[in-house]
């Protein structure tokens, strides 16, 4: 039977790097295809070339046994690709339905001849969209604002979106990455209900669980490489990673027996509103002690960002008590924070963590500018700033140039160290991480956890927030479980199950029972 | 576990339609409190005449205010800042001006001067609009294709136009000019203009201000109706959505921009073929940045510019009438409440305003 | 990207300032000069039809800034408010703020100068100046923070505000000019003369000022505030660079700065006057170059100096570079917005001291005063990619612009106007150098990223 899809030869060159050399991929009709590698591997770039969005600078696509040219997303979408990017592609202010039918719209046959000017045919689409819905059981809510729905339900319309312009071939790239594994379950039963109807997928991610999960084919790419394509009973998790890596990988991190001190960061009954004036943290109540790592999971969106702001001044807190080290912290500052012991490293490493246009060597010292030895009075002394930027570079090992470079150009795993560097080279009774390893390469990731695990063994209070279940339950001690802004049960790490935290982290208590999860 | 999938999310209405009345409120109120504080002023003189005659001149004066808050919608709905609007606004008056005088030359010979002023104040009126798309033009260029930073380029409009538009007058229109066809006449629509009071204020007025709320309704319309409309907003919130749906970022930015330099050449217009008959370097001063904060007030919507120009135009119009009741106040005291009401709405006083998101933000294909 | 592992890292860092890096620098704002001067060229060929006329407008342009008698001295006074203004914006691009209100801030500096400086009587001139000077520093300073304070409290852009403010600014200033402060003994519009002693000296007549010995004091001590400052940099310098000091827990070397100045400020205490009464080079007295040129290069200096060298300037660039990581390192992103538009209006401010005190014949503020010098300032600024000593290049060209365009004028019948249409081209190449790069069919260098966008869209 011809491929749904076939490409060889694909390469792809961007400055400074080879994002895709000589890639054959094939896509059998009807299949669910998982596209595994580790970030920075060339998978998103291989897919956005089949989508139009970059061309490549060599190879062919072929589909369904003829060769296509796909030059733009208006091509892909003619050969009946759709595509759901990781970052949604939605316009938050505009409903669901202009959301849709956005470069297709539907206009009233009165007004049609006015081209660009004809007035929408709003209610027309809605019915399209409607009956899509019923038909591939989708729900979604034709008048809604998209800004106004959960994580979830963009999810569905982006996939409604692909659908309405008859794809054939859907392209999800790491469509999990913002759902519980509940709902990445019921993600997969859409996806098999969608194969049921002849529709071919090709979903991306870097989770090995997922794949053996809904996958009829495996293929790995490496260095912007296809390495291999198998079969998911054909290989395990070990053999999968090493594919991915290149070499062993250490699934488990190796770490001491914790020895917890005394409590260093209380909060009680925590209230945070986030940008939209809701309540993101509705009373959350934890304690994190010298010497431990207590872990929060959770997927992305139920209040951890900010939690994490809310902890360390960034966001106003709305309610309850914050103490650090017995000292009343709630709606400190960020200086006073610093001062008193607390080291962030933020999620959004870009926006929070770095300052991009300056050198390294200012970046290293960006909380600690304003105190001696690196300032006298008003006045700089770069002698010291220099002099420590260099121990930090050497301690750390971040590849840079000189310490004059823009820390902007480094990688991103560099970035990261940069920031790690500079938080855990103060005096600190407590360290917030939050998302600490977010699309860097594995060895930077094991780089990060060894360093958060030396911290936790000389004494510091760890708060690890992660979206990435993995991380959480191999570096805490203790681990927190945070779903709608409220901590539902806080176990110890050693007694944790995998299912039993999926569970919690749809929001499904053990009381409680069944549970509607979705919104 | 269940794997029902409800449907019922909460619909929360966008607030768009509750704030409407609150603004109108608010406005109606505002209006109130002005003229009580005018009669205050000037010791309760104020009557009927009065009244109609500062609303009527209301109204003129939020013609360029409201084509410059026009102006800035159009492209900032799409993505580009334009502080530009100045700039283009007074090249637009030099042009009109120029073209009206000279064009009254040519044609008065051959058509008598009756027809040949008509035609020469529409030709120039055409020019005005040809001279801001053109000043337009350039700023798309150089913002969209070269992807310089948009506030400085809309700042290098603003000096190439005063220093443009400085030395064309003083190389050529500043003296030895014979006699223009004057400024537009008035048209008074046949029985609107015998309502009372709404009358002489709505429908008594040149023909500028009849374009200007034309044009308003019309903006109002593409922008929320028609497909160019839904296009545009895409782009201006999330130009990367709309890429990946086909639709060419580039080009609806370029035409908006332009479009937008049409709305600016019309409120630079007014300034000569209106207002009055005669061209003084930098005489736009300051409207067109007015028109940007009108803009803002109204939240990127044409109606909410539109009575933001209102505003700035009644708090100018109370300030001529001040000064006519009472010429003891020295006239630059009251000449700064424009701008000082500016300032103020523009600190939030009604609400917070939200840009489109991608606004001024050049876009990278990549 | 593969990079040099950390244990290769060299210490001594690169030496920083060479010929060749400073062409490469240079190399963007000349070409874009030089176009727009071509461009200038270019229209003036149309409009009047010759291309005489085009060499006898530059030519006239070159001789007026530098040539003719008094030219050079001309130019130089022409700089100095560009210098201080240029700064003013600079200080405001590198804590991301646009500020255009410079134009209104030097009026406000100006019209409060043009208080102090006729309040007050027979106050000496130690006390006198820089009373005024501060005046009109607050000033500005003041009419800067007030739509600095409402876009750190409420978001509203700093653009529309400040130009409201330079708009409120000239009413305000025509208002004070013809009632309040009002010369009645003049027939002009004008506001009273200021005190001799509140002037700023012209150079030509320093030997006359100097004979007072507590003009001569105030003196001293800035040459001795200077002479510190100098060595101390020197010092700093020595001790980066890792080079050590034999003996350097004497008295004389801990304490070398300090004893310099006292030293220079004994010697020029007692030994300038007489010295400038025996030699000085400059005596014409139509001369109006005046003592405010050394402020401004002082000025530009202390700007230098207050932005990289201290923890105020690395917490006002941090801010403009990226509020988010600012706050979260403990900045006051509210405070440094306020504290920045303040120092800007303060420079402005000084600015139009300057005016009032240092150039204008009448030594106060006539009505029709206008100045322009507003957008050029921005322009400049960018020239110079903010950086000050740029800065004092730039305006000084500016300067020569200014002044030269009256003889140009003058001789070939061009508008000065065609000025204002060079500058704004030279603002355009300046900030879009990709059209430049277009123009000479340049290579196109890859973005590099994060570029701290100078002034972002209403978003803030």
């Amino acid at each position: 039977m011809t491929p749904a899809l076939q490409a060889s030869g694909i390469t792809k060159r961007f400055p400074g790097v080879l994002a895709n050399d000589h890639v054959n991929f094939t896509l059998e009709k009807g299949e669910i295809h998982a596209l595994l590698g580790e970030n920075g591997a060339g998978k998103s770039t291989l897919m956005n070339i089949l989508y139009g969005l970059y061309g490549p600078d060599e190879g062919e696509i072929v589909i369904n046994g003829q060769t296509a040219q796909i030059t733009t997303p208006h091509d892909a979408i003619a050969q009946g690709i759709g595509m759901v990017h990781q970052h949604f592609m939605l316009v938050p202010p505009l409903t669901v339905t202009e959301n849709i039918m956005l470069g297709q719209e539907s206009l009233t046959s009165a007004t049609r001849a006015l081209g660009g000017l004809a007035v929408l045919d709003r209610r027309g689409a809605g019915a399209r969209i409607s009956a899509l819905s019923q038909q591939y059981g989708l729900a979604v809510e034709p008048e809604a604002y998209v800004r106004d729905l959960t994580v979830g339900e963009q999810q569905r319309v982006e996939i409604v979106k692909a659908l309405y312009r008859a794809a054939d071939i859907l392209i999800l790239d790491e469509p999990t990455a913002v759902l519980t594994p509940q709902e990445a379950d019921e993600l997969f039963v859409i996806m098999r209900r969608l194969v049921a109807q002849g529709k071919s997928i090709v979903f991306i991610t870097h989770k090995l669980r997922e794949v053996f999960a809904v996958a009829d084919t495996i293929s790995v790419m490496r260095s912007g490489q296809m390495v291999g394509s198998v079969k998911p009973g054909e290989a395990t998790q070990e053999v999968l990673a090493e594919m991915m890596v290149g070499r062993k990988v250490i699934l488990q991190l190796d770490k001491a027996e914790a020895h917890p001190g005394e409590p260093i960061l209380q909060v009680e009954n925590l209230q945070v509103l986030d940008d939209r004036r809701q309540l993101a943290v509705d009373g959350v109540s934890l304690e994190v002690r010298a010497g431990e790592i207590l872990g929060i999971a959770g997927v992305q969106g139920n209040g951890q960002t900010e939690l994490a702001e809310g902890l360390t001044g960034l966001r106003r807190v709305a309610g309850g008590h914050v103490m650090l080290l017995g000292q009343d912290t709630t709606n400190a500052t960020p200086r006073k924070l610093i001062e008193v012991g607390t080291a962030h490293v933020p999620e959004d490493r870009h926006k929070h963590g770095l300052v991009l246009s300056f050198p390294v060597r200012d970046n290293l010292v960006l909380c600690t500018y304003y105190e001696p030895p690196y300032a006298q009075g008003v006045e700089l002394d770069f002698a010291a700033i220099e002099e420590q930027a260099y121990r930090l570079v050497e301690m750390f090992d971040i590849r840079t140039p000189a310490i004059e470079t823009n820390v902007g150009s480094l990688s991103g795993g560099n970035q990261q160290k940069v920031i790690v560097a500079r938080e855990l080279s103060r005096p600190i009774r407590l360290l917030i991480a939050n998302q600490p390893t977010r699309g860097l390469d594995v060895g930077s990731i094991e780089f990060i956890h060894r360093q958060i695990v030396e911290a936790r063994d000389r004494g510091t209070a760890v708060l690890l927030i992660s979206a990435e279940l993995d991380e959480i339950m191999s570096l805490s001690d203790r681990i927190a479980v945070m779903y709608k802004g409220k901590i539902l049960d806080v176990l110890d790490a050693s007694a944790a199950v995998r299912e039993q935290l999926g569970l919690l982290m749809a929001g499904v208590t053990p009381a409680a029972g069944t549970e509607d999860a979705h919104v | 576990m269940s794997t029902v999938i409800r449907t019922g999310a909460v619909r929360r209405a966008s607030g768009r339609t509750r704030g409407w009345w609150v603004t109108a409120l608010v406005a109606a109120f505002g209006l109130l409190a002005a003229f009580l504080l005018l009669n205050l002023v000037i010791g309760g003189k104020c009557g009927v005449d009065c009244v109609t005659g500062t609303l009527a001149q209301m109204l003129r004066i939020a013609t360029p205010i409201a084509f410059a808050a026009l102006c800035g919608v159009v492209c900032e709905r799409a993505g580009v800042v334009d502080i530009g609007i100045e700039g283009q606004m007074l090249m637009a008056a030099m042009v009109a001006y120029a073209v009206n005088l000279f064009g009254f030359q040519v044609l008065k010979d051959t058509m008598g001067t009756q027809a040949a002023g008509d035609l020469s104040r529409w030709v120039a009126l055409l020019a005005a609009m040809i001279a801001g798309m053109v000043l337009a033009a350039f700023h798309a260029v150089v913002c969209i294709r070269f992807k310089a930073n948009q506030i400085i380029i809309g700042t290098v409009i603003n000096i190439l136009a005063l220093g443009l538009t400085g030395y064309f007058y003083r190389q050529f229109l500043a003296e030895n000019l014979p006699a223009g066809p004057g400024t537009f006449p008035i048209v008074s629509l046949p029985l609107l203009s015998q309502i009372p009071i709404l009358g002489p204020i709505l429908f008594e007025q040149k023909p500028l201000v009849y374009i200007m709320l034309a044009a308003v309704c019309v903006v109002q319309y593409v922008l929320f109706s028609t497909r160019w409309g839904l296009r545009t907003r895409a782009v201006g919130e999330h130009p990367r959505a709309a890429d990946t749906l086909g639709i060419d970022v580039f080009r609806t930015r370029y035409i908006n921009v332009i479009m937008g330099g049409l709305l600016a050449g019309l409120g630079g217009a007014w300034f000569t073929l209106e207002a009055v008959d005669v061209f003084s370097p930098g005489m736009t001063n300051g409207l067109g940045f007015i028109g940007l904060a009108a803009m803002i007030f109204g939240k990127w919507n044409p109606f909410g510019a539109l009575l933001g120009a209102f505003i700035f135009g009644l708090g100018t119009s109370v300030t001529a009438t001040i000064s006519i009741f009472r010429p003891d106040i020295p006239s630059q005291l009251p000449q700064m409440l424009p701008y000082i009401l500016t300032m103020v709405v523009l600190s939030g006083v009604v609400g917070k305003a939200v840009p489109p998101a991608a606004d001024g933000v050049p876009y990278e294909k990549d | 990207m593969s990079s040099p592992s950390s244990a290769t890292l060299r210490r001594a860092p690169a030496p920083r300032i060479t010929l060749l890096r400073v062409l490469d620098l240079l190399r963007m704002p000349a070409l874009a000069l030089f176009t727009a001067f071509a461009i200038g060229a270019i229209l003036i060929w149309i409009t009047s039809g010759s291309l005489q006329t085009v060499f006898e407008a530059y030519a006239g342009l070159i001789r007026g800034a530098f040539f003719k008698q008094r030219g050079l001295s001309e130019t130089l006074v022409a700089s100095v408010p560009y210098i201080f203004l240029s700064l003013a914006v600079a200080v405001g691009f590198k804590a991301g703020l646009f500020n255009i209100g410079v134009e209104g801030q030097f009026y406000i500096g100006a019209i409060c100068a043009a208080w102090a400086g006729q309040a007050f009587h027979n106050l000496p001139a130690i006390v006198h100046l820089p009373l005024t000077v501060l005046a009109g520093m607050l000033g500005g300073a003041i009419w800067a923070a007030i739509p600095g304070f409402l876009k750190a409290r409420t978001g509203a852009h700093e653009v529309i505000n400040t130009i409201m403010m330079n708009y409120i600014a000239f009413r305000l200033v025509e208002y004070v000019v013809s009632g309040p402060l009002r010369d009645r003994l003049a027939t002009a519009v004008q506001t009273a003369r200021v005190a001799p002693e509140a002037e700023l000296w012209s150079l030509w007549a320093v030997p006359e000022r100097m004979r007072d010995p507590l003009n001569a004091l105030g003196v001293a001590l800035l040459l001795a505030l200077i002479t510190w400052f100098v060595a101390r940099s020197l010092k700093k310098g020595a001790a980066r660079r890792g080079e050590a000091q034999p003996g350097s827990t004497s008295f004389v070397s801990r304490h070398s700065p300090l004893i310099a100045a006292v030293v220079v400020g004994i010697l020029s205490f007692v030994g300038l006057p007489p010295l400038t009464r025996l030699w000085w080079p400059f005596t014409d007295q139509y001369d109006r170059m005046h003592v405010g040129l050394i402020l401004a290069l002082l000025a530009a200096v202390a700007v230098w100096w207050l932005l990289w060298k201290t923890t105020t300037g690395f917490e006002l660039r941090t801010s403009g570079a990226n509020p988010n990581a600012a706050r979260y390192s403990g900045i006051s992103i509210t405070r440094n917005i306020v504290l920045a538009m303040a120092i800007s209006g303060g420079l402005a401010g000084i600015a139009g001291v300057v005016e009032i005190l240092g150039v204008s014949i009448c030594r106060c503020l006539p009505l029709f005063f206008s100045s322009g010098y507003g957008f050029d300032s921005i322009a400049i600024a960018l020239l110079a990619n903010n950086n000050p000593f740029g800065i004092v290049a730039g305006s000084f060209l500016w300067g020569a612009m200014r002044n030269g365009a009256d003889l140009m004028e003058l001789t070939s019948g061009v508008s000065k106007y065609i000025i204002s249409v060079i500058q704004a081209l030279v603002l355009l190449f300046v900030a879009a150098p990709s059209v430049v790069r277009w123009i000479y069919r340049m290579k196109e260098v890859p973005r590099t990223e994060a570029e701290a966008p100078l002034a972002r869209g209403w978003g803030g």
